[in-house]
């Protein structure tokens, strides 16, 4: 039985205390856990989340290259833009770009968005195709000039039935 | 469990501290169960109403559900509709439950392991977010203290294990996002244009104006950068005031992103949360707190050497 020590005048009562082994356990997940962080900021990527590297806006952007954003839009029959990378099938924009490479391997994935946008939608007009449209925005000296251009990167067009 | 009430031998004043010390200097339970509270029922608010964009992936087909490796190592279903919906009610009502403050063990861990999943089915889809790994860590550790009531007076080493745990992993979501800004930026990250093209990929009112300003926006990324490298400063923090300063500084510069481009890490703001000294609240103060001032450390445990 271990002897209580004398009060802390602070306290009511003395701090609960860890026993060495329990502390010991605690460091040690904490050096796994701060290791996997740290190999992962050094080595790792996306792909080992939790542990990869934070990311964020970390890319350099030349202040002379153009901005790019990308947008995924149905067309209906009369050439209406329907935006589908805003949510409206579940995806974010940011997904859409993380996945772009599949994506133009394998446009059919573009398909199935316009089945779930339907199933989704019931009241909504019928798609036609689905594209992945690329705005890029001129800057100069990091500055935007207002200009900007539009290119579809990927095209699926959907086999009509009876149109 | 590992909790003893009785110090072991040369465990007290000082010796005790001599193997990592800093990871143990005892906290407050009563801290512990008003940030219990908070991180627990900031559960349904993210599931339901701030990144109800998880829930989404519900209807998406599931060929576009791409795995992360900790997907593929322990062969986590495909989010299906029916995965997904299970999994949501399951974590939501956990939390809930573990928010009552009972059997915080076993309810901690199974929130633990649903969140766990939950950020599987956010992060396979072709996009991984950065503002979560402290709120998991927060979620990891809060098991391991056990029992804690509001009114509780005492402090516990386990207690303070699992707030410096989440204290460093705040520091480190600042310290390794500069690392990484220089590992996949370069050393003239600060140079570039990368807010530009954030305010215009997703600027607001009220950063719009910025974008004629192109040398205001270099100078806020050598500010980003610098702050982020001296991140490792705020493990300093000991006195309530600078808690609770730290905790403002912090979230003000969340909320000014916010503001700029509608980006907001809000799981890391509730871990950031788990700072402030909360038993001020709900411990009642004693005479002796309040002669003492603000200023006063807030573990009751000796003061540091």
């Amino acid at each position: 039985m271990p002897i209580p020590t004398a009060q802390d005048p602070l306290t009511a009562s003395p701090p609960l205390r860890l026993t060495p082994a329990g502390r010991l356990r605690r460091l040690a997940a904490a050096a796994v856990v701060l290791a996997l962080l740290l190999a992962g900021t050094l080595w790792g990527d996306d792909d080992e989340f939790p542990f990869g590297p934070f990311r964020m806006y970390s890319t350099r952007a030349d202040p002379n290259a153009a901005v790019v954003s990308t947008r995924t839009v149905g067309l209906t029959a009369t050439g209406e833009e329907i935006r589908l990378s805003g949510g409206e099938v579940g995806l974010r924009r940011a997904e859409f770009e993380g996945q772009l490479p599949r994506v133009s391997d394998d446009p059919g994935l573009l398909g199935l968005l316009a089945d779930a946008y339907a199933d989704a939608h019931p009241g909504a007009p019928e798609l036609v195709a689905v594209q992945v449209v690329q705005r890029r925005f001129e800057l100069v000296d990091g500055r935007q000039t207002g200009a900007f251009v539009d290119r579809v990167l990927v095209e699926y067009v959907l086999t009509e039935e009876g149109a | 469990m590992s909790t003893v009430d009785a110090p072991p031998a040369g465990a007290s004043t000082g010796t005790g501290r001599v193997t990592g010390g800093w990871w143990f200097r005892p906290v407050p339970l009563a801290r512990i169960a008003v940030f219990r509270v908070i991180a627990y029922l900031f559960i349904p608010v993210d599931v339901f109403l701030t990144t109800a964009w998880v829930r989404a992936h519900a209807d998406v087909p599931p060929e576009w559900y791409q795995p992360l490796l900790v997907g593929r190592l322990l062969h986590l279903p495909t989010p299906t509709h029916t995965v997904v919906t299970v999994v949501q009610w399951m974590l939501v009502l956990a939390a809930l439950a573990a928010a009552t403050g009972r059997a915080p063990r076993l309810l901690g861990t199974a929130v633990f392991l649903l969140y766990g999943e939950w950020m599987v089915i956010a992060m396979s889809y072709g996009k991984v977010d950065h503002d979560r790994i402290a709120f998991l860590v927060a979620l990891a550790v809060l098991p391991t203290i056990g029992r804690a009531r509001f009114r509780d007076r005492r402090s516990s080493e386990a207690a303070g294990w699992a707030m410096a745990a989440v204290l460093v992993t705040v520091m480190l979501t600042y310290f390794l996002a500069a690392w990484a800004k220089v590992r996949f930026g370069g050393w003239d990250w600060p140079t570039g244009s990368t807010l530009t093209r954030a305010v215009l990929r997703r600027g607001t009112g009220l950063s719009e104006w910025t974008l004629e300003l192109p040398w205001l926006l270099t100078a806020a990324q050598w500010a980003m950068l610098v702050l982020e490298f001296l991140a490792p400063l705020m493990l300093l923090v000991r006195s309530d005031r600078a808690r609770i300063g730290l905790v403002l500084f912090l979230l003000g510069f969340h909320v000014m992103v916010f503001a700029g481009v509608t980006i907001i890490f809000l799981p890391h703001c509730v871990a950031i949360l788990s700072i402030l000294p909360w038993e001020r609240l709900t411990a009642g103060r004693r005479p002796e707190d309040a002669a003492l001032g603000g200023s006063m450390s807030s573990g009751p445990g000796p003061a540091r050497g």
